[in-house]
């Protein structure tokens, strides 16, 4: 398919692998974070990792909306699911993040009526044909996905659909990239763009970076040839002593992003004061909540919830892992008592968690290494 | 929906993946578009938030919503 199958070429891959060994400053280390879980499963998947040198190090960033969740708003989500009458709807990834005792799918094991949806129109689609039944979106995910839910609300306002509300999860990239920043045991040579994200808000929020923290920053796509070629981007960048931010995924990303979609999120969403990112902590401003103007939309006003911020298990390096200060294998309960189907944390739930992405595609490889 | 895309345990999910699936514009409906992907798997495809599509256009989807145009790119392992 076009804009697909020219970015997956194998002989392709090989010249950028070569290109970068040329790019290298001999004796020095280089880390590079990518910010999405989409890339960290794509190294992984596309085997990436092994064209690099040994110099060249990934580390894994924030960038999975899952693995960000903290438990306290799962409980919260499982506490709307079990009232009387509602049909709960969410992302298929969400079902299995555990919460303090249960995950979504326990609570739907137990009677809840918890439904997978690959769209929050789906469940806008539920609500219209449920009218008898009070049916909730838990929304989750970055700039990516908060547009969906947008439309999706201006949907259900435009055609007066009155028993549909949304737990509102949807969080914003540039505070936590900030925040691990500021971190003083963060040591990163440069950023891999997430690219869909950027497709939304463009580039210019990520300026920062190089502007207050000399870090160069390259938007990349998610096909192989993307990430090498954005990793080859970020060298050069260090080799030739530029930093700036630059775009490798121009076929999709605008500079300036989607001003559409930029401008539906601003009537429906406004930023929270202070949202709990698991393993992170609570940073400021880097969530998003409906609008006064959709308030009526909100399920967290409609249902009462616990509320009640729960602490991660104290076995979970989650928070080291999402930071970047360890590999997701070095972990105490990494492979053992946390696997992706005995979910711990919740960088194990997600496909695109770094833990599920190394235990799926990187262990055997990591264990011929130990040898 | 896919539910081989988006399974709670073996599947791939591409909402939580924060992925985009590049499609294919096949028919123009009032507000949303029939799109195929690189499988011809046929979805509906809302497109209020990008400019005027055509048929043949690929746009970028995610989350049953096309969230952006695609345009052509730069020659893969050129020098910029």
């Amino acid at each position: 398919m076009k804009f697909v199958d020219e970015f997956r070429n194998a002989q392709l891959g090989q010249v950028l692998a070569g290109e970068i060994l040329a790019e290298l400053e001999p004796g020095r280390q280089y880390k590079v974070m990518e910010v999405c879980g989409g890339h960290t499963h794509s190294i992984y998947k596309y085997g990436i990792d092994d064209l690099l040198p040994a110099n060249v190090e990934l580390v894994h960033g924030p960038g999975c909306p899952v693995c960000v969740i903290p438990m306290g708003r799962v409980d919260d989500g499982i506490a709307v699911a079990r009232h009387e009458g509602v049909i709960f709807t969410c992302f298929g990834d969400m079902l299995r993040v555990p919460g303090s005792e249960y995950t979504l799918l326990d609570a739907k094991a137990q009677g809840a009526d918890v439904r997978m949806v690959y769209s929050p129109l789906d469940a806008l689609r539920i609500a219209r044909e449920n009218p008898d039944r009070e049916v909730v979106f838990f929304a989750i995910g970055f700039e990516t996905t908060a547009p969906s839910t947008a439309l999706t609300l201006k949907r259900a306002r435009a055609e007066g659909i009155c028993n549909f509300s949304c737990v509102c999860n949807h969080v914003t990239i540039v505070p936590p990239l900030r925040a691990l920043l500021e971190s003083p045991d963060l040591r990163l040579d440069g950023f891999i763009g997430p690219g869909h994200v950027c497709t939304v808000v463009g580039a210019r929020p990520f300026e920062f970076i190089p502007a207050d923290y000399g870090r160069p920053v390259v938007i990349s796509g998610f096909e192989p040839l993307d990430v090498l070629q954005s990793i080859l981007m970020i060298l050069r960048q260090l080799s030739q002593g530029r930093c700036e931010v630059e775009n490798q995924y121009t076929r999709v990303v605008p500079y300036e992003g989607n001003l559409r979609a930029l401008e539906v999120m601003a009537e429906v969403f406004e930023l929270r004061p202070h949202f709990e990112w698991r393993g992170l902590g609570f940073i400021s401003q880097s969530a998003l909540k409906l609008s006064e103007a959709y308030r009526e939309f909100d399920a967290e006003e409609r249902f009462s919830v616990p509320g009640v911020r729960v602490a991660d298990p104290k076995a979970c390096q989650c928070g080291e892992v999402l930071k970047g200060v360890i590999k997701p294998w070095e972990c105490k309960v990494f492979g053992t008592a946390c696997t992706p189907e005995h979910a711990i944390g919740t960088c194990m739930v997600s496909p695109e968690g770094a833990c599920a992405a190394y235990y799926n595609y990187g262990r055997l490889t990591r264990a011929q290494e130990a040898v | 929906m896919k539910p081989e895309r988006c399974d709670p345990v073996t599947g791939h999910c591409i909402t939580c993946g924060d992925e985009g699936i590049v499609m294919r514009v096949i028919e123009l409906r009032d507000d949303e578009a029939v799109c195929a992907d690189e499988l011809r798997t046929r979805h509906r495809v809302a497109i209020d938030l990008v400019g005027p599509v055509a048929v043949g256009d690929e746009v970028l989807v995610h989350a049953g919503v096309a969230i952006g145009h695609l345009r052509a790119a730069a020659i893969v392992g050129a020098r910029e």
